[in-house]
């Protein structure tokens, strides 16, 4: 369905996107992680033709971007937002139109989906009346009433109680049974991890991982040690066999340089702390990021100058 | 073309269910005939009952004729005299006098004195006290007779006739007479060839400001709220400026329909016949003209906007160009054909204005309309391709406003 070539852009001499490229297939559901400022939106602004790459290409089944493609894809930003003056009915049946279809056309699937979210009742009241995160679901309406071929989702289950990121999940899951092509990108990598086929993490402007997510956790392999205990785990991170240590109250994710050494671990707890679960894991994506993009301040954190 | 008309549409029906769209629909023209037609109502409406002036005369030559002059000339509509004038003189001094007709300006048995000083044919200086001095009808009526019957005295003394003296000084009417290109004569008022200019320009004007001004709001409006990427994921940038070109100006076309409506209903009231068709028609074409390069521009200097207030500062400004050429109105209409005007009016943002104002008065050449059309046309082209590139680019830009040389960049890039 999309395949990204090489794309690049610069922006004041600080690279935001450098030879990114991937491929997401139709009934593939695409996470694009990263950290703030990674230059996952300038991506998905070049996927979208809002802004042009200094260079690379961006196709829809093969095609260049044309006049038709804006009807396939569907969008919802990161930062969100709609007519506040506006009837919600009113402000989704512009937007089908915009993406080519009939009022006539798109109002029962409007309402179709206005009763999915439990919207029905508001349908002709103003956006302004409505609550952050009902305003949301609308936005979301609006991203996929038009049935895109591909969907592109800026953190789509920020701003959404529990609830209804379980809905917006199973609502995901069904686009995804009907053959379309989902990118989402997030901060959240349970989220990722439960939700995508493939992955692709992007720091300062780079791919850095990418492939499926079971493939990616392969590529990361079985050094990754889950603990739970009673007592202070703050020693964990000094241990000279422990790469990198995520240390919670009375729980603790551990990535050793070498998984011989599970067996030294474990005698290094012995009597310090009291264990109620000792398991050798494969790293959640979550550690994987860490990994990756590094700790706040360290030399992998800062943004590349451009050496034009 | 579908998708610049879902545009239009949107910004059409929803601009126009608006709480201010409809007030200033409806208040603009009330504030605009209460501005210009009531306070000459209010001083044009006659007295209601007799008015009491009183009059101290020293001279002893001038009560008796003013009397009878006034009572000749005013009436109120009921056939009553509109003024009661009352001798105050009774041989004591002035000063006395002056005391008693304050007192009875006080006690309102006269609403003001004239006091004439026995030496008024030599001075000519004559004084007027009440408690109302701005009541200049009453002032003027008075001081006009008076003068008359100074004028008249003096005539007598000098040993002139009165009667010719006023035969001689007639005054003079001027019957202005339009000569056209043709050579034939047609008779025009000076209203007519001032409403008949103005009034286009004023409503180019308006709708300029009305379309310009929700142009600007919406585009800062989407920026702010983030509907611009979803948009702009939908349709081409192009579509987006066209469609709310068109929807915003069928906004200010109906405003302006209404208003002409109600302009032209007061005017066929008043009897003044304000268009000629053929002027009317030429002026159409500046006008559509005038519009799209003002509409340009205003999107070109507002979408790089982030907030409202930016807005405002940028509406403002382009509001200047505007109101210009209203400013230079009178001494267009004065020297038409003068040089200065005529390469004025090649300035393209001072075309429409210019030419439609020197038409009703005199005719430019053939060349001129074609040449100024022409320029005119070039420049609409021009100024849509640069508000094209600059909206492309301005509508992704929320933080800061762009400087001069980041505006020229976005002009060369692709």
């Amino acid at each position: 369905m999309l395949k990204v070539t090489n794309l690049r852009k610069v922006f004041d001499r600080i690279i935001a996107v450098d030879s990114v490229s991937l491929e997401v297939k139709r009934g593939e559901v695409f996470g694009l992680l990263g950290p703030n400022g990674a230059g996952k939106t300038t991506t998905i602004r070049m996927i979208l033709n809002i802004i042009q790459p200094d260079s690379g290409t961006v196709t829809f089944n093969g095609l260049p971007f044309r006049e038709e493609t804006w009807n396939i894809v569907g969008f919802l930003p990161e930062e969100r937002g709609l007519y506040r003056k506006s009837k919600l009915i009113n402000t989704i049946l512009y937007f089908a139109t915009l993406k080519g279809m009939s009022e006539r056309a798109a109002k029962p699937v409007a309402m179709k989906w206005l009763e999915r979210f439990s919207l029905v009742d508001s349908a002709h009241r103003k956006v302004e009346e409505l609550s952050k995160g009902n305003q949301q679901k609308v936005q979301f309406i609006i991203s996929i009433l038009h049935r895109p071929q591909l969907l592109i989702l800026d953190e789509p289950f920020s701003g959404l109680d529990p609830v209804n990121q379980i809905l917006l999940k199973d609502i995901l899951l069904e686009l995804r049974q009907q053959n379309t092509a989902i990118i989402f990108s997030t901060h959240q990598m349970d989220q990722a991890e439960k939700l995508s086929d493939s992955i692709c993490l992007i720091n300062k402007g780079r791919v850095v991982v990418e492939g499926s997510v079971a493939d990616v956790k392969k590529r990361y392999g079985k050094n990754s040690v889950h603990l739970e205990y009673e007592g202070d785990g703050s020693f964990l991170g000094a241990l000279p066999y422990v790469r990198r240590a995520d240390v919670y109250q009375n729980y603790a994710e551990l990535e050793l340089s070498d998984m011989s050494q599970t067996r030294d671990l474990l005698t290094g707890l012995d009597g310090k702390l009291s264990l109620r679960k000792f398991e050798i894991v494969e790293p959640s994506l979550h550690s994987i990021f860490l990994n990756v993009v590094g700790t706040p301040g360290s030399a992998a954190a800062q943004p590349r100058k451009a050496t034009a | 073309m579908n998708k610049k008309l879902a545009v239009a549409k949107w910004e059409f029906m929803e601009k126009i269910k608006t709480k201010a769209f409809l007030i200033s629909l409806i208040l603009t023209p009330i504030i605009m005939v209460a501005f210009g037609v009531l306070p000459s109502l209010l001083a044009m409406k006659p007295d209601e009952s007799s008015v009491v002036i009183g009059i101290i005369d020293e001279s002893r030559a001038i009560a008796t004729s003013l009397a009878q002059k006034v009572d000749e000339k005013y009436r109120l509509p009921d056939g009553q005299p509109n003024y009661m004038i009352r001798e105050l003189f009774d041989g004591t001094s002035a000063d006395e006098l002056k005391t008693l007709g304050n007192r009875m300006i006080a006690n309102d048995e006269i609403e003001g004195y004239f006091y004439i000083p026995a030496t008024v044919f030599d001075s000519g200086m004559v004084e007027y006290r009440a408690e109302n001095v701005g009541n200049f009808r009453t002032q003027e009526r008075f001081s006009r007779t008076i003068e008359e019957i100074v004028i008249e005295w003096r005539a007598k003394k000098e040993g002139y006739d009165p009667l010719l003296l006023r035969r001689l000084m007639a005054n003079i009417d001027v019957r202005s007479i339009k000569v056209t290109g043709e050579g034939e004569e047609k008779e025009s008022g000076f209203l007519e060839t001032f409403f008949s200019a103005y009034v286009i320009i004023m409503m180019l004007m308006f709708l300029v400001l009305t379309s310009g001004q929700l142009l600007i709001r919406s585009v800062v409006e989407e920026k702010s709220n983030r509907l611009i990427e979803v948009l702009i994921s939908s349709c081409s940038a192009r579509d987006l400026m066209v469609g709310k070109i068109i929807g915003l100006s069928g906004l200010g076309i109906v405003q302006v329909t209404l208003w002409a409506v109600i302009a032209f209903v007061i005017s066929a009231k008043f009897n003044a016949s304000i268009f000629q068709l053929d002027i009317f028609l030429i002026a159409l074409i500046y006008f559509f003209l005038g519009y799209l390069l003002y509409a340009a521009i205003f999107v070109a200097a507002g979408s790089p906007a982030t907030t409202e207030q930016e807005a405002q500062q940028l509406t403002g400004y382009v509001t200047l160009l505007l109101v210009f050429p209203i400013v230079l109105a009178m001494p267009v209409m004065q020297n038409p054909d003068s040089t200065l005007v005529k390469v004025l009016s090649f300035i393209p943002v001072l075309t429409p204005a210019f030419m439609v104002m020197r038409m009703p008065i005199q005719m430019p050449e053939l060349w001129e309309f074609l040449a100024t059309i022409a320029l005119l046309i070039v420049s609409v082209l021009g100024m849509m391709w640069v508000a094209g590139k600059i909206f492309r680019t301005a509508i992704l830009v929320y933080g800061k406003r762009p400087t001069i040389s980041e505006l020229i960049r976005w002009l060369r890039a692709a």
